[in-house]
Protein backbone atom coordinates (compact mmCIF):
# COMPACT_ATOMS: atom_id res chain seq x y z
CA UNK A 1 0.00 0.00 0.00
CA UNK A 2 1.15 3.35 -0.74
CA UNK A 3 0.96 6.69 1.07
CA UNK A 4 -1.33 9.88 -0.85
CA UNK A 5 0.78 11.90 1.68
CA UNK A 6 3.30 13.99 0.47
CA UNK A 7 4.30 14.87 3.75
CA UNK A 8 4.65 11.45 4.91
CA UNK A 9 6.60 10.59 1.40
CA UNK A 10 8.89 13.75 2.50
CA UNK A 11 9.79 12.25 5.93
CA UNK A 12 10.85 9.14 4.71
CA UNK A 13 12.86 10.38 2.01
CA UNK A 14 14.70 12.40 5.02
CA UNK A 15 15.35 9.22 6.56
CA UNK A 16 16.35 7.94 3.53
CA UNK A 17 18.64 10.32 3.05
CA UNK A 18 20.17 10.83 6.32
CA UNK A 19 20.81 6.94 6.07
CA UNK A 20 22.28 7.50 2.96
CA UNK A 21 24.80 10.44 4.27
CA UNK A 22 25.58 8.69 7.52
CA UNK A 23 26.63 5.59 5.69
CA UNK A 24 29.03 7.96 2.56
CA UNK A 25 30.23 10.28 4.66
CA UNK A 26 30.91 7.98 7.67
CA UNK A 27 32.80 5.58 5.00
CA UNK A 28 34.70 8.75 3.86
CA UNK A 29 35.46 9.88 7.45
CA UNK A 30 37.38 6.46 8.18
CA UNK A 31 39.52 6.65 5.01
CA UNK A 32 43.22 8.12 5.86
CA UNK A 33 42.34 10.89 3.05
CA UNK A 34 40.04 12.81 5.68
CA UNK A 35 42.22 11.78 8.65
CA UNK A 36 45.04 13.19 6.98
CA UNK A 37 42.87 16.36 6.06
CA UNK A 38 41.30 16.68 9.48
CA UNK A 39 44.59 16.44 11.16
CA UNK A 40 46.71 18.90 9.14
CA UNK A 41 44.07 21.23 9.76
CA UNK A 42 44.16 20.63 13.03
CA UNK A 43 48.10 21.03 12.85
CA UNK A 44 47.02 24.53 11.11
CA UNK A 45 45.79 25.90 14.38
CA UNK A 46 48.15 24.47 16.18
CA UNK A 47 50.88 25.96 14.45
CA UNK A 48 48.71 29.19 14.71
CA UNK A 49 47.74 28.79 18.34
CA UNK A 50 51.37 28.75 19.30
CA UNK A 51 52.60 31.81 17.23
CA UNK A 52 50.05 33.72 18.68
CA UNK A 53 50.74 32.36 22.07
CA UNK A 54 54.86 33.36 21.83
CA UNK A 55 53.97 36.85 20.60
CA UNK A 56 51.31 37.10 23.42
CA UNK A 57 53.93 36.24 26.39
CA UNK A 58 56.60 38.75 24.82
CA UNK A 59 53.89 41.36 24.56
CA UNK A 60 53.12 40.67 28.33
CA UNK A 61 56.91 40.60 29.46
CA UNK A 62 57.42 43.61 27.28
CA UNK A 63 54.39 45.40 29.52
CA UNK A 64 55.60 44.19 32.76
CA UNK A 65 52.56 41.65 32.88
CA UNK A 66 52.09 38.13 34.10
CA UNK A 67 51.74 35.69 31.21
CA UNK A 68 48.68 33.04 30.84
CA UNK A 69 51.34 30.32 31.81
CA UNK A 70 52.20 32.33 34.93
CA UNK A 71 48.33 33.01 35.83
CA UNK A 72 47.57 28.86 35.25
CA UNK A 73 50.28 28.26 37.49
CA UNK A 74 48.90 30.59 40.27
CA UNK A 75 45.65 28.93 39.93
CA UNK A 76 47.28 25.97 40.18
CA UNK A 77 49.23 26.80 43.14
CA UNK A 78 45.26 28.33 44.81
CA UNK A 79 43.64 24.91 43.59
CA UNK A 80 46.04 23.09 45.67
CA UNK A 81 45.72 25.35 48.56
CA UNK A 82 41.85 24.80 48.54
CA UNK A 83 42.03 21.17 48.59
CA UNK A 84 44.32 21.32 51.48
CA UNK A 85 41.94 23.50 53.55
CA UNK A 86 39.42 20.96 52.31
CA UNK A 87 41.57 18.07 53.90
CA UNK A 88 42.36 20.11 56.78
CA UNK A 89 38.50 20.97 57.42
CA UNK A 90 37.63 17.66 57.03
CA UNK A 91 40.16 16.50 59.38
CA UNK A 92 38.62 19.08 62.06
CA UNK A 93 34.84 17.53 61.56
CA UNK A 94 33.78 20.58 59.92
CA UNK A 95 31.22 20.35 57.32
CA UNK A 96 29.76 22.82 55.70
CA UNK A 97 26.24 23.66 56.85
CA UNK A 98 23.06 22.06 55.31
CA UNK A 99 19.75 22.13 56.47
CA UNK A 100 18.65 19.00 58.73
CA UNK A 101 16.67 16.43 56.98
CA UNK A 102 15.26 13.66 58.33
CA UNK A 103 16.99 10.50 57.23
CA UNK A 104 14.97 7.88 55.66
CA UNK A 105 15.54 3.76 57.41
CA UNK A 106 17.36 1.62 54.83
CA UNK A 107 15.40 -1.57 55.16
CA UNK A 108 13.63 -1.37 52.37
CA UNK A 109 12.90 -5.01 50.29
CA UNK A 110 12.39 -5.14 46.69
CA UNK A 111 8.63 -6.04 46.04
CA UNK A 112 7.96 -9.30 45.35
CA UNK A 113 7.40 -10.83 41.66
CA UNK A 114 3.83 -11.35 40.10
CA UNK A 115 3.02 -14.72 39.40
CA UNK B 1 -10.61 6.70 -5.56
CA UNK B 2 -13.03 8.98 -3.39
CA UNK B 3 -11.04 7.53 -0.70
CA UNK B 4 -7.48 8.52 -2.25
CA UNK B 5 -9.10 12.17 -2.75
CA UNK B 6 -10.58 12.29 0.76
CA UNK B 7 -6.60 11.34 2.33
CA UNK B 8 -4.90 14.04 0.08
CA UNK B 9 -7.71 16.62 1.39
CA UNK B 10 -6.89 15.67 4.85
CA UNK B 11 -3.63 15.58 4.65
CA UNK B 12 -3.61 18.78 2.99
CA UNK B 13 -5.78 20.21 5.88
CA UNK B 14 -3.94 18.68 8.36
CA UNK B 15 -0.15 19.90 6.90
CA UNK B 16 -1.85 23.48 6.79
CA UNK B 17 -2.82 23.38 10.65
CA UNK B 18 0.77 22.45 11.44
CA UNK B 19 2.74 25.26 9.46
CA UNK B 20 0.35 27.35 10.88
CA UNK B 21 1.01 26.06 14.13
CA UNK B 22 4.95 25.81 13.13
CA UNK B 23 5.20 30.26 12.47
CA UNK B 24 3.70 30.65 15.95
CA UNK B 25 5.70 28.79 17.74
CA UNK B 26 8.66 28.72 15.54
CA UNK B 27 9.07 32.36 17.24
CA UNK B 28 8.36 31.10 20.38
CA UNK B 29 10.84 28.72 19.66
CA UNK B 30 13.65 31.77 19.49
CA UNK B 31 12.06 33.75 22.27
CA UNK B 32 12.39 30.74 25.14
CA UNK B 33 14.98 29.04 26.46
CA UNK B 34 14.85 24.96 26.81
CA UNK B 35 13.61 23.34 29.76
CA UNK B 36 15.55 23.23 32.82
CA UNK B 37 17.88 20.10 33.05
CA UNK B 38 19.11 18.47 36.07
CA UNK B 39 16.90 20.51 38.83
CA UNK B 40 16.52 17.23 41.31
CA UNK B 41 16.73 18.56 44.63
CA UNK B 42 20.58 17.73 45.17
CA UNK B 43 23.58 18.74 48.30
CA UNK B 44 27.32 19.42 46.64
CA UNK B 45 29.26 17.07 49.17
CA UNK B 46 32.31 17.26 47.05
CA UNK B 47 33.07 20.30 44.75
CA UNK B 48 37.23 19.77 43.69
CA UNK B 49 38.53 21.31 40.28
CA UNK B 50 36.80 19.16 38.06
CA UNK B 51 34.99 16.42 40.44
CA UNK B 52 31.90 17.23 41.92
CA UNK B 53 29.35 14.75 43.89
CA UNK B 54 25.81 15.18 44.74
CA UNK B 55 23.25 13.58 46.93
CA UNK B 56 20.28 13.34 46.00
CA UNK B 57 17.63 14.15 48.51
CA UNK B 58 15.25 11.21 49.21
CA UNK B 59 12.01 10.60 48.28
CA UNK B 60 11.46 7.50 50.19
CA UNK B 61 10.37 7.28 53.70
CA UNK B 62 12.37 3.97 53.70
CA UNK B 63 15.20 3.39 51.20
CA UNK B 64 17.08 0.21 50.04
CA UNK B 65 20.46 -0.32 52.43
CA UNK B 66 23.06 0.03 49.63
CA UNK B 67 23.61 3.31 48.74
CA UNK B 68 23.89 3.86 44.70
CA UNK B 69 26.25 6.10 43.09
CA UNK B 70 25.92 7.15 39.52
CA UNK B 71 29.47 7.67 37.64
CA UNK B 72 29.42 9.95 34.06
CA UNK B 73 31.76 10.05 31.36
CA UNK B 74 34.13 12.51 31.56
CA UNK B 75 33.34 13.69 28.28
CA UNK B 76 29.60 14.92 29.00
CA UNK B 77 27.64 16.71 32.10
CA UNK B 78 25.91 14.06 34.56
CA UNK B 79 22.12 15.59 33.68
CA UNK B 80 21.73 12.94 31.16
CA UNK B 81 20.36 11.01 33.90
CA UNK B 82 18.44 14.06 35.58
CA UNK B 83 17.07 15.68 32.32
CA UNK B 84 13.42 16.87 33.55
CA UNK B 85 10.27 15.66 36.12
CA UNK B 86 9.01 12.48 34.23
CA UNK B 87 12.08 12.02 32.26
CA UNK B 88 14.86 11.72 35.30
CA UNK B 89 16.64 8.22 35.86
CA UNK B 90 17.32 9.77 39.62
CA UNK B 91 14.10 10.56 39.96
CA UNK B 92 13.32 7.14 39.05
CA UNK B 93 15.57 5.56 40.90
CA UNK B 94 14.85 7.89 44.46
CA UNK B 95 10.96 6.90 43.92
CA UNK B 96 11.89 3.00 43.52
CA UNK B 97 13.91 3.47 47.16
CA UNK B 98 16.96 3.62 46.34
CA UNK B 99 19.90 6.92 48.25
CA UNK B 100 20.77 8.20 45.52
CA UNK B 101 24.45 10.01 44.80
CA UNK B 102 26.39 10.90 41.74
CA UNK B 103 29.91 11.69 40.56
CA UNK B 104 29.74 13.99 37.78
CA UNK B 105 32.21 16.28 36.21
CA UNK B 106 33.05 20.33 35.77
CA UNK B 107 35.31 21.27 32.67
CA UNK B 108 39.19 20.70 33.72
CA UNK B 109 40.40 23.87 34.77
CA UNK B 110 43.45 25.20 32.69
CA UNK B 111 46.01 24.29 35.89
CA UNK B 112 44.08 21.06 35.50
CA UNK B 113 45.75 19.60 32.70
CA UNK B 114 48.27 17.31 34.71
CA UNK B 115 45.29 15.39 35.83
CA UNK B 116 46.02 11.88 34.69
CA UNK B 117 44.25 8.64 34.64
CA UNK B 118 45.37 8.09 38.17
CA UNK B 119 43.82 10.49 39.08
CA UNK B 120 40.37 9.55 38.08
CA UNK B 121 40.66 5.83 39.37
CA UNK B 122 43.19 6.14 42.25
CA UNK B 123 42.06 9.55 43.72
CA UNK B 124 38.57 11.01 42.37
CA UNK B 125 36.59 7.20 42.74
CA UNK B 126 38.02 6.77 46.09
CA UNK B 127 37.53 9.91 47.61
CA UNK B 128 33.47 9.79 46.15
CA UNK B 129 33.34 6.24 47.30
CA UNK B 130 34.56 7.20 50.70
CA UNK B 131 31.79 9.81 50.85
CA UNK B 132 29.38 8.06 49.95
CA UNK B 133 29.83 5.37 53.14
CA UNK B 134 30.31 8.16 55.49
CA UNK B 135 26.87 10.15 54.28
CA UNK B 136 24.83 6.88 54.14
CA UNK B 137 26.47 5.12 57.28
CA UNK B 138 26.62 2.02 55.18
CA UNK B 139 30.41 0.01 54.18
CA UNK B 140 29.15 -0.99 50.82
CA UNK B 141 27.75 0.87 47.58
CA UNK B 142 26.61 0.28 44.58
CA UNK B 143 28.43 1.71 41.07
CA UNK B 144 25.97 2.41 38.44
CA UNK B 145 28.05 3.90 35.53
CA UNK B 146 27.85 5.32 31.82
CA UNK B 147 30.16 4.86 29.01
CA UNK B 148 34.29 6.13 29.77
CA UNK B 149 32.75 6.30 33.57
CA UNK B 150 31.97 2.51 33.26
CA UNK B 151 36.08 2.20 32.29
CA UNK B 152 36.75 4.62 35.19
CA UNK B 153 34.62 2.37 37.34
CA UNK B 154 36.28 -0.89 36.24
CA UNK B 155 39.72 0.51 36.81
CA UNK B 156 38.98 0.99 40.07
CA UNK B 157 37.26 -1.80 41.09
CA UNK B 158 39.84 -4.02 39.79
CA UNK B 159 42.35 -2.31 41.35
CA UNK B 160 40.02 -1.69 44.99
CA UNK B 161 38.50 -5.07 45.43
CA UNK B 162 37.71 -4.75 49.33
CA UNK B 163 36.73 -0.84 49.15
CA UNK B 164 33.39 -2.06 49.62
CA UNK B 165 31.89 -2.56 46.26
CA UNK B 166 28.61 -3.92 46.51
CA UNK B 167 27.45 -4.21 42.93
CA UNK B 168 28.69 -2.94 39.56
CA UNK B 169 26.59 -1.94 36.48
CA UNK B 170 27.69 -0.41 33.42
CA UNK B 171 26.19 1.17 30.80
CA UNK B 172 27.71 0.93 27.14
CA UNK B 173 31.43 0.74 28.36
CA UNK B 174 34.12 -0.62 26.36
CA UNK B 175 36.68 -2.75 26.52
CA UNK B 176 38.18 -3.64 23.40
CA UNK B 177 39.04 -0.18 21.63
CA UNK B 178 40.16 -1.68 18.41
CA UNK B 179 36.74 -2.60 17.72
CA UNK B 180 35.60 1.51 17.83
CA UNK B 181 36.05 1.80 14.12
CA UNK B 182 35.45 5.81 13.94
CA UNK B 183 37.67 6.69 16.76
CA UNK B 184 40.62 4.46 15.83
CA UNK B 185 40.68 5.90 12.28
CA UNK B 186 40.92 9.49 13.88
CA UNK B 187 43.33 8.57 16.38
CA UNK B 188 45.23 7.07 13.78
CA UNK B 189 49.40 7.67 15.18
CA UNK B 190 50.21 8.03 11.90
CA UNK B 191 48.29 11.50 11.54
CA UNK B 192 47.44 11.97 15.25
CA UNK B 193 50.20 14.06 17.25
CA UNK B 194 48.44 13.59 20.78
CA UNK B 195 51.85 14.74 22.28
CA UNK B 196 51.50 18.04 20.13
CA UNK B 197 47.99 18.53 20.92
CA UNK B 198 48.06 18.32 24.74
CA UNK B 199 51.28 20.40 24.63
CA UNK B 200 49.81 22.95 22.88
CA UNK B 201 46.24 23.41 24.08
CA UNK B 202 46.65 22.32 27.68
CA UNK B 203 43.64 19.98 28.00
CA UNK B 204 42.07 18.68 25.09
CA UNK B 205 38.93 21.22 23.89
CA UNK B 206 35.66 20.45 24.27
CA UNK B 207 35.04 21.53 20.73
CA UNK B 208 37.30 19.30 19.13
CA UNK B 209 35.27 16.52 20.92
CA UNK B 210 32.06 17.68 19.78
CA UNK B 211 33.33 17.99 16.48
CA UNK B 212 34.29 14.47 16.49
CA UNK B 213 30.94 12.98 18.14
CA UNK B 214 29.13 15.04 15.69
CA UNK B 215 31.26 13.83 12.50
CA UNK B 216 30.26 9.86 13.62
CA UNK B 217 26.87 10.52 12.25
CA UNK B 218 27.36 13.08 9.36
CA UNK B 219 24.08 13.31 8.24
CA UNK B 220 22.47 13.62 11.64
CA UNK B 221 22.55 17.48 12.22
CA UNK B 222 21.40 18.42 8.85
CA UNK B 223 18.11 16.21 8.95
CA UNK B 224 17.96 16.43 12.71
CA UNK B 225 17.35 20.45 12.43
CA UNK B 226 14.52 19.64 9.03
CA UNK B 227 12.98 17.13 11.97
CA UNK B 228 12.51 19.79 14.22
CA UNK B 229 11.18 22.55 11.78
CA UNK B 230 8.98 20.01 10.55
CA UNK B 231 7.36 19.18 14.08
CA UNK B 232 8.01 22.61 15.77
CA UNK B 233 4.08 22.12 16.40
CA UNK B 234 4.49 19.14 18.28
CA UNK B 235 5.63 20.99 22.10
CA UNK B 236 6.64 17.22 22.99
CA UNK B 237 8.91 17.09 20.06
CA UNK B 238 10.78 20.53 20.75
CA UNK B 239 11.60 19.96 23.96
CA UNK B 240 12.78 16.24 23.87
CA UNK B 241 14.89 18.09 20.87
CA UNK B 242 15.57 21.22 22.95
CA UNK B 243 17.11 18.69 25.91
CA UNK B 244 19.07 15.96 24.16
CA UNK B 245 20.52 18.82 21.73
CA UNK B 246 21.74 21.11 25.06
CA UNK B 247 23.54 17.81 26.49
CA UNK B 248 24.90 16.54 23.14
CA UNK B 249 26.69 20.12 22.32
CA UNK B 250 27.37 20.57 26.23
CA UNK B 251 30.43 18.55 25.77
CA UNK B 252 33.77 18.65 28.62
CA UNK B 253 37.22 19.11 27.22
CA UNK B 254 39.15 16.68 28.58
CA UNK B 255 42.15 17.02 31.23
CA UNK B 256 45.43 16.83 28.48
CA UNK B 257 47.73 14.44 30.52
CA UNK B 258 44.39 11.58 31.15
CA UNK B 259 43.55 12.66 27.58
CA UNK B 260 46.95 11.32 26.36
CA UNK B 261 47.34 8.62 28.35
CA UNK B 262 43.51 7.23 26.89
CA UNK B 263 44.98 8.15 23.35
CA UNK B 264 48.09 6.14 24.01
CA UNK B 265 47.39 3.29 26.43
CA UNK B 266 43.67 2.39 25.01
CA UNK B 267 43.35 3.83 21.42
CA UNK B 268 46.45 2.71 20.07
CA UNK B 269 47.89 0.38 23.15
CA UNK B 270 44.14 -1.67 23.37
CA UNK B 271 45.93 -2.24 26.57
CA UNK B 272 42.83 -3.46 28.63
CA UNK B 273 41.72 -6.39 26.55
CA UNK B 274 45.61 -6.93 25.81
CA UNK B 275 45.61 -7.34 30.25
CA UNK B 276 48.82 -5.18 30.13
CA UNK B 277 47.00 -1.94 31.29
CA UNK B 278 48.77 0.25 34.19
CA UNK B 279 47.31 2.43 36.59
CA UNK B 280 49.75 3.75 39.09
CA UNK B 281 51.94 1.04 38.49
CA UNK B 282 49.63 -1.76 39.48
CA UNK B 283 48.74 -3.97 36.64
CA UNK B 284 44.74 -3.93 35.92
CA UNK B 285 42.78 -7.04 35.87
CA UNK B 286 39.19 -6.86 35.63
CA UNK B 287 39.01 -10.57 36.90
CA UNK B 288 39.85 -9.37 40.49
CA UNK B 289 35.71 -7.84 39.97
CA UNK B 290 33.79 -10.45 42.05
CA UNK B 291 30.96 -8.18 42.94
CA UNK B 292 26.87 -8.76 41.08
CA UNK B 293 27.71 -7.18 38.00
CA UNK B 294 25.49 -5.98 34.85
CA UNK B 295 26.41 -4.56 31.61
CA UNK B 296 23.91 -3.28 29.25
CA UNK B 297 24.71 -2.41 25.57
CA UNK B 298 22.90 -0.19 23.26
CA UNK B 299 22.16 -2.84 19.95
CA UNK B 300 22.06 0.61 17.72
CA UNK B 301 25.58 2.57 19.76
CA UNK B 302 27.43 4.74 17.02
CA UNK B 303 30.04 5.51 19.70
CA UNK B 304 30.47 2.25 21.44
CA UNK B 305 29.73 -0.16 18.92
CA UNK B 306 28.50 -3.83 20.96
CA UNK B 307 31.97 -5.50 19.79
CA UNK B 308 33.85 -2.65 21.50
CA UNK B 309 31.93 -3.86 25.06
CA UNK B 310 31.20 -7.77 24.22
CA UNK B 311 34.45 -8.88 25.85
CA UNK B 312 33.52 -6.85 29.11
CA UNK B 313 31.47 -9.84 30.47
CA UNK B 314 33.71 -12.40 29.85
CA UNK B 315 36.50 -10.53 31.80
CA UNK B 316 34.89 -9.80 34.93
CA UNK B 317 35.49 -12.68 37.24
CA UNK B 318 32.47 -12.28 39.15
CA UNK B 319 29.89 -15.31 39.11
CA UNK B 320 26.56 -13.23 38.98
CA UNK B 321 27.19 -11.43 35.98
CA UNK B 322 25.21 -10.42 33.55
CA UNK B 323 25.17 -8.33 29.67
CA UNK B 324 21.77 -7.53 28.28
CA UNK B 325 21.41 -5.44 24.78
CA UNK B 326 18.44 -3.25 24.66
CA UNK B 327 16.98 -1.11 21.85
CA UNK B 328 18.56 2.02 21.05
CA UNK B 329 21.43 4.17 20.64
CA UNK B 330 24.23 5.48 23.00
CA UNK B 331 21.97 8.56 24.65
CA UNK B 332 18.42 7.03 23.90
CA UNK B 333 19.72 3.87 26.20
CA UNK B 334 19.65 5.83 28.92
CA UNK B 335 16.91 8.67 28.74
CA UNK B 336 13.76 9.42 26.97
CA UNK B 337 11.02 7.83 26.20
CA UNK B 338 12.37 4.65 25.00
CA UNK B 339 15.35 4.14 28.42
CA UNK B 340 11.71 4.50 30.32
CA UNK B 341 9.82 1.94 29.10
CA UNK B 342 13.25 -0.20 28.86
CA UNK B 343 16.17 0.24 30.79
CA UNK B 344 15.39 1.99 33.71
CA UNK B 345 12.62 -1.12 34.96
CA UNK B 346 15.43 -3.52 34.56
CA UNK B 347 17.83 -1.85 36.20
CA UNK B 348 15.42 -1.25 38.86
CA UNK B 349 14.66 -5.12 39.57
CA UNK B 350 18.56 -5.92 39.07
CA UNK B 351 19.56 -4.09 41.60
CA UNK B 352 16.62 -3.81 43.74
CA UNK B 353 17.06 -7.65 45.14
CA UNK B 354 20.77 -7.05 45.66
CA UNK B 355 20.73 -3.62 47.67
CA UNK B 356 19.15 -5.31 50.81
Amino acid sequence: MTSTDPAAFFREMLGEWEKMANKVGGDFARSDEFTRAMHGATAATMSTQEAISAMMTRALAAANMPSRTEIEDLSGRLGRIEDQLARIEAALGGKPERPARPKPSRTRKPPEKKG
Amino acid sequence: MATAAFDVLDGAAREFERAMQRNLKGLEYFQTGGPTLGATPKDVLIERGTMRLYHYHPRADDVYRVPLLLVMATTNRGYIFDMVPGQSLVEYLLDAGFDVFMLDWDAPRADERNLSLESYVLDFLPAAVARVKEESGEDDVTVVAYCFGGVLSLLWAALHPDDGLANLVTFTTPVDFSRMEMFQSWADRRFFDVDRLVDTFGNCPGDYLYTAFDMLRPGQRAAGNIRLYDNLWNDDFVKAYRMFDRWSADILPLAGEYFRQTTKKLMWGNELIEGTLEVGGRRVDLGNINVPFLHVAAEHDHIVPTAASAPLVGMVGSKDKNEIVLKGGHVSLVAGGNAIKRLWPNLVEWLGVRSI
